[in-house]
């Protein structure tokens, strides 16, 4: 309601209410004065409110419908706590739990509030949704960290218990928990301005100012022109109602939800319509790591085998591996992926394809298994033929998984042990290494050579994982002997290493064109991970965050082989800071490495930090966009210029705080969202362009009349009918002209220097196009006059006698007498012809704002239909006023002669050639006194 | 973002103002240096040149579709309005018989009305027509001819004339004359080639009641075919309005009258809804006697 009245005081409605109001004021002069006098001064004012008034609803309906209030912070409480209170286990709702009470939480539950953890049996918790880690986190008594964040023994208000059972203290509850800490300071966080809103607020100071400036020098000069009051305060409203562009807001906001939902189409969903332009406007794009610039799947990426590193297919369906499998380690290497994985692929999924498949198992596993179900065919299958006897489960002490496997081979009685793990642990564990499928000693050579290709794929920022096997001596080992894994009653030492293999969260496919495309269009890519440095590092070189050529300080460092400290920190074009770093950092250094780094990568960081990211870019004067999904997201989400949060992986809050909500969680999308926003902001100047372009064709009649005291030449009905007739869909039209060139290669506008409505397109607007519409105007309005027996001389300082309705033989230049009525009439039909005259110019005007810089036949005629659909329908109202309703009254329209459609066509011509040759010299000399001026 | 409002001191203001109207560091005037103003002058010089001179080209060639005598149209006018004289606001004749200058004025401005009526004037000026016909005067293939007018003397006003009349029009004895006046409008054949006059009534019953009676000159409210056409102000130049003068003989005092008066002619409908004075005029009468 608040927002609605809003919407009916804001921007020029204020305008219109005075003009309303000055309508009554004029009315009640009038009306005291004379009580049968004209209530076109009411009806006047009653038109004006009803302007106001259905534009606030139009806006208002517009804004509703695209923002979609969600509460989601009341949506997460947990249903139900079990909870110790007097020796009895009870269950009670979540919210009346206080500081102190023991509650037990088992797998599946939502933590019901801050915890400390009292005991527990192999807990681990998803805290994804408030730390960003995907990784399930083990939960335990132990106090491990300073930080309640990092340490081990504190359950978090809404995180999930994914397995085990613990039993904890409630600590914080409400509000006062972890999350309703960032719960409050996201609403804490102002809804800050966008950038739209200030430009518009902006035009909207310029137009006013215009106004009211104008309406007030006029009314001087009326009065000291002795008029009387009454006459001056309606000429007064004729000002302001022909300086403010009624219709312009509507389109506005028309304009920004047509762009809105051309880039749903695309996947960005827009939750605030200004929002739009605000992505255009992006000069630094905070991203996440996973997920937006990866796939958000482990995937195998690198094999090493036979003293080589083979590159495996990480695309998005793997369908290409083409490294060469012909060597017998190759087929006990894949023997061991498959067996030693406790991941399957839930069943039911035969038709869809393998990478799509939901796997039942942890990241890496279902790599695993993705990965050889793609090279080897069934895997199920093979597991099936080499049923497995025995299995020790990966833990954090082992840093191992064994199973022991029967042969597939039903004459062979053999035993086969199958072991994956941390390298160096499994490395340990062996005696001998398979090379080109022989057995050979473990050589210190070969444990080189190893080193060196762990060090390698570790340095790609990839995890590594061992595979060592082992035959078991038939005779030692019959088929009937019985495993026990408490005991390990069988070798697990002298296996026979086999290969690394190494997987990462590979980038997506699409993601290193988007981030060349946001460089050249001027935007600074900053990524913002938890992720380890190493990998952020390899994931931003892979998507060109880091560009090929760059170097960080270390880099520089062990390539020169000096000292980190002893590089010069200006050669370095990238930089890697950790969380640790920026910890220490005051806001001065951040802003130094901000400002010095072109390439910066963001590690380790905490969601907290991302916020201080966010902070400090903004006071670099940049429009920050940021990503994210995680509750703790929430605060930078709103902080930044536009928060984006994940359609996908995204949590109900990150998505309340955003501005925009990406569908398919792709980097992308954000790139294609920008091209659009930046289309927008240029296409608003086109249509601001033409739309204030006949306020000066409206107005000058006021001007004129107060001077030169013509009879009026346009009346305020009849310029609202060209501000919320003709005008208005083709001003719409221009949201949907092609950019002229490549917008994607220009700098992000600067939110202080780039205006949407700059001098020169005021300035041009108002005083070239404008006056030339106008001039055509009053040519087609003389020409009536004239034709009708009132010469252009003979109107000049006729108004007075005009307007008296007792006058009723006034003489016009060929000595006929005409009544009141009759001149009432052709008054009227002078108002038909100056509509006419503007509408026809404005033909011209739309055409020529189609583009600002390139030639009309460059950018095509034809190629905007909805230009051409604008015209028709500027013509078609034109016809619909002055044929069909010309005999309504109130409406002060006429039928007028054919031919008086005509007459403006030459200046219409007029301004098409004038526009061409200022685009014409603006081409050829870009950066001269003419394009410095005539741009806009 | 928090927003940073800086409060700027009154001097800083003035201070940026200052510099914004005279920069002595870039030698910049209002933003711009003296070359950029010079440009822009001459730009602007120019260019509103030439729309002065595209302006007025056009409105040259289009007023060459308008003639100098007659007008391209006139379909607003086909039916003539009624006016009466004296002229006054809102159309109301009050007179206060013992108050001299309540009527004073009136009579003045019919002084000056009539005198080009004067008969010494129409026999100077004006041919004597033939009465119940058209004056009509065909160009005979002479572009443009100048057109004589008929004579309309002042005599055939009668009583109104105010010929050596010392009761001013009546205005002094409470009875007083208005004078109607049909609109010129030019090729207008007014009548349709029938006789035509003017009657007054009162509005409605009580207004016909006050009004009382009423004499007309000329006899009738006729109104001649002779003064028509009228062929424009350019070339009918001593065109003399025809007039139906109204005296008012016994209004009742002290009541405001609503009288119109209407011309019954064959081709001037008078029951136009919208435009009041077609055909027609309709005027307050008041008689003010102590």
């Amino acid at each position: 309601m608040i927002k609605f009245l809003k919407q009916m005081v804001g921007g020029f409605s204020i305008l219109l209410w005075v003009g309303a109001v000055l309508c009554w004021i004029a009315f009640g002069i009038q009306y005291t004065s004379n009580r049968s006098s004209s209530l076109d001064s009411l009806y006047l004012g009653c038109v004006l409110v009803l302007v106001v008034i259905l534009t606030g609803i139009f806006a208002y309906y517009q804004e509703a419908k695209s923002t979609n209030i969600m509460s989601s912070f009341s949506k997460m409480i947990p249903q139900q706590a079990l909870v110790i209170r007097d020796s009895e286990k009870k269950i009670v709702p979540a919210e009346q739990l206080v500081v102190g009470d023991i509650v037990e939480i088992k797998g599946g539950d939502q933590v019901p509030a801050d915890i400390r953890l009292l005991s527990s049996q192999g807990c681990r918790v998803d805290n994804s949704s408030l730390t960003g880690e995907s990784e399930p986190q083990p939960r335990s008594p132990e106090f491990t960290h300073e930080n309640p964040l990092e340490t081990k023994n504190i359950g978090f208000y809404s995180t999930t218990c994914l397995e085990g059972t613990a039993t904890g203290m409630v600590i914080n509850t409400g509000d006062r928990t972890v999350i309703g800490h960032i719960a409050s300071l996201a609403s804490g966080v102002g809804n800050e301005k966008t950038p739209i809103a200030i430009e518009i607020e902006h035009f909207v100071h310029i137009v006013a100012g215009v106004a009211v400036s104008i309406g007030i020098i006029f009314f001087i000069i009326a009065v000291s022109m002795k008029y009387d009051i009454l006459d001056s305060i309606i000429f007064l409203i004729g000002i302001i109602v022909a300086n403010v562009p009624e219709g312009l807001l509507a389109t506005v906001t028309v304009t920004l939800s047509l762009t809105a939902k051309r880039m749903a189409k695309k996947n960005c969903l827009v939750k605030n319509l200004e929002a739009v332009e605000t992505l255009g406007s992006t000069s630094i794009i905070c991203s996440d790591k996973t997920g937006t610039l990866t796939q958000n799947r482990m995937t195998v990426a690198h094999l090493w085998f036979d003293n080589q590193i083979f590159v495996a297919d990480t695309s998005e369906d793997h369908s290409n591996q083409a490294f060469d499998q012909s060597s017998g380690t190759w087929a006990s290497l894949s023997t061991i992926i498959a067996l030693c994985n406790r991941a399957e692929f839930k069943p039911g999924q035969e038709s869809v394809p393998i990478m799509k498949k939901v796997v039942v198992g942890d990241a890496s596993e279902s790599a695993l298994l993705k990965f050889s179900e793609v090279v080897l065919g069934d895997v199920m299958e093979i597991r099936k033929r080499n049923r497995k006897v025995a299995e020790i489960p990966f833990n954090s002490t082992n840093k191992f998984q064994l199973s022991i496997h029967e042969t597939g081979n039903p004459d062979d009685k053999h035993f086969l042990v199958v072991m994956k793990g941390a390298p160096e642990k499994i490395l340990e564990r062996c005696s001998t290494i398979m090379v080109d499928g022989q057995e050979k000693p473990l050589v210190k050579s070969a444990t080189e050579a190893f080193h060196t290709a762990y060090m390698e794929l570790g340095g790609l920022g990839e995890r590594v994982l061992g595979f060592c096997h082992l035959y078991l001596p038939a005779d030692k080992f019959p088929e009937n002997y019985s495993f026990d894994v408490d005991t390990m009653n069988f070798p697990t030492s002298n296996f026979c290493f086999v290969g690394l293999l190494s997987m990462i969260d590979p980038p997506r496919s699409t993601v290193p064109d988007a981030v060349t495309k946001c460089r050249s269009a001027g935007i600074k890519v900053i990524m913002v991970t938890g992720d380890h440095p190493i990998t952020a590092k390899a994931i931003a070189k892979s998507v060109g965050i880091i560009s090929a050529g760059s170097e960080t300080v270390e880099d520089i460092a062990s390539r020169l082989n000096v000292a980190v400290e002893r590089v010069n920190k200006r050669d370095a074009r990238a930089t890697v800071v950790t969380g640790m770093e920026l910890k220490d950092m005051s806001p001065e250094q951040l802003d130094e490495v901000l400002t010095n780094y072109s390439e910066i990568v963001f590690a380790r960081t905490s969601p907290q930090q991302k916020l201080i990211i966010v902070e400090g870019c903004q006071r670099q004067d940049a429009v920050v966009a940021v990503t994210g999904d995680g509750v703790n997201d929430s605060p930078a989400l709103k902080k930044a210029d536009i928060g984006i949060a994940m359609g996908i992986a995204g949590s109900d809050a990150a998505k309340n705080a955003a501005d925009m909500v990406l569908l398919d969680d792709n980097f992308a999308s954000i790139v294609t969202g920008v091209e659009e926003g930046r289309l927008i902001f240029d296409n608003l100047k086109k249509t601001i362009a033409y739309t204030l372009t006949k306020n000066i064709a409206e107005l000058c009649p006021f001007l004129i009349y107060i001077i030169a005291g013509l009879p009026l030449p346009i009346g305020t009905i009849t310029i609202l009918f060209i501000d919320l007739g003709t005008d208005i869909i083709p001003s719409i039209a221009l949201a949907y002209e092609k950019a002229e060139s490549d917008i994607m290669n220009r700098k992000p506008r600067h939110k202080k220097k780039d205006r949407l409505v700059n001098a020169p397109l005021a300035v041009y607007s108002y005083l070239h196009i404008g006056l030339m519409q106008a001039l055509g105007a009053f040519v087609v309005y003389f020409v009536v006059y004239a034709q009708e027996g009132f010469r252009p001389g003979a109107l000049i300082g006729l108004r007075e006698e005009w307007e008296k309705d007792h006058v009723n033989d006034l003489e016009d230049s060929y000595g006929q007498e005409w009544t009141n009525y009759q001149r009432k009439y052709l008054q009227w039909t002078g108002y038909t012809a100056f509509f006419v005259g503007i509408m026809v110019q404005q033909i011209a005007d739309l055409i020529i704002r189609k583009t600002r810089r390139n030639s009309i036949f460059q950018q095509g005629l034809f190629r905007n239909k909805v230009i051409w659909v604008g015209i028709a329908s500027q013509i078609v109202i034109a016809l619909i006023l002055s044929c069909g309703l010309g005999s309504v009254r109130a409406l002060s329209f006429t039928t007028l002669k054919p031919q008086y459609w005509f007459v403006a066509v030459p200046f219409a011509i007029l301004i098409w050639v004038y526009d061409e040759v200022r685009k014409l010299l603006i081409r050829l000399y870009p950066g001269s006194w003419w394009d410095k001026n005539m741009y806009y | 973002m928090v927003i940073q409002k800086e409060k700027k001191s009154c001097g800083q203001v003035v201070e940026e103002w200052k510099e914004f109207v005279w920069n002595p560091r870039t030698h910049q005037f209002m933003g711009r240096t003296g070359t950029s103003w010079a440009f822009i002058l001459l730009f602007y010089l120019v260019f509103y040149g030439f729309l002065t001179a595209m302006f007025t080209l056009t409105m040259w060639v289009m007023l060459q579709t308008v003639s100098d005598h007659t007008p391209k149209y006139q379909d607003r006018l086909a039916t003539p309005g009624l006016m009466i004289r004296p002229k006054t606001e809102n159309l109301d004749v009050i007179v206060n018989v013992s108050d001299t200058e309540s009527w004073d004025q009136h009579v003045q401005k019919l002084n000056k009305f009539l005198e080009p009526y004067n008969d010494s004037i129409q026999a100077q000026k004006n041919d004597v027509c033939r009465p119940g016909r058209y004056y009509e005067q065909p160009d005979n293939g002479v572009l443009n001819y100048p057109k004589r007018a008929c004579q309309f003397n002042r005599t055939q006003l009668g009583d109104c004339s105010g010929i050596g009349d010392p009761t001013h029009y009546g205005y002094s004895t409470g009875q007083p004359c208005v004078f109607i006046k049909m609109n010129r409008v030019i090729n207008f054949y007014a009548g349709a080639n029938q006789s035509m006059n003017v009657t007054c009534a009162g509005k409605r019953d009580e207004d016909a009641e006050n009004l009382g009676n009423f004499v007309m000159f000329p006899a009738n409210g006729n109104i001649d075919l002779m003064y028509f056409p009228y062929y424009g102000k350019k070339f009918h130049v001593n065109y003399t309005q025809p007039l139906v003068a109204v005296k008012f003989l016994n209004v009742t005092p002290n009541v405001e009258v609503n009288v119109e008066c209407r011309i019954n002619a064959a081709n001037i409908a008078t029951d136009d809804e919208r435009d009041k004075f077609a055909g027609r005029v309709a005027f307050k009468l008041r008689i003010n006697k102590t």
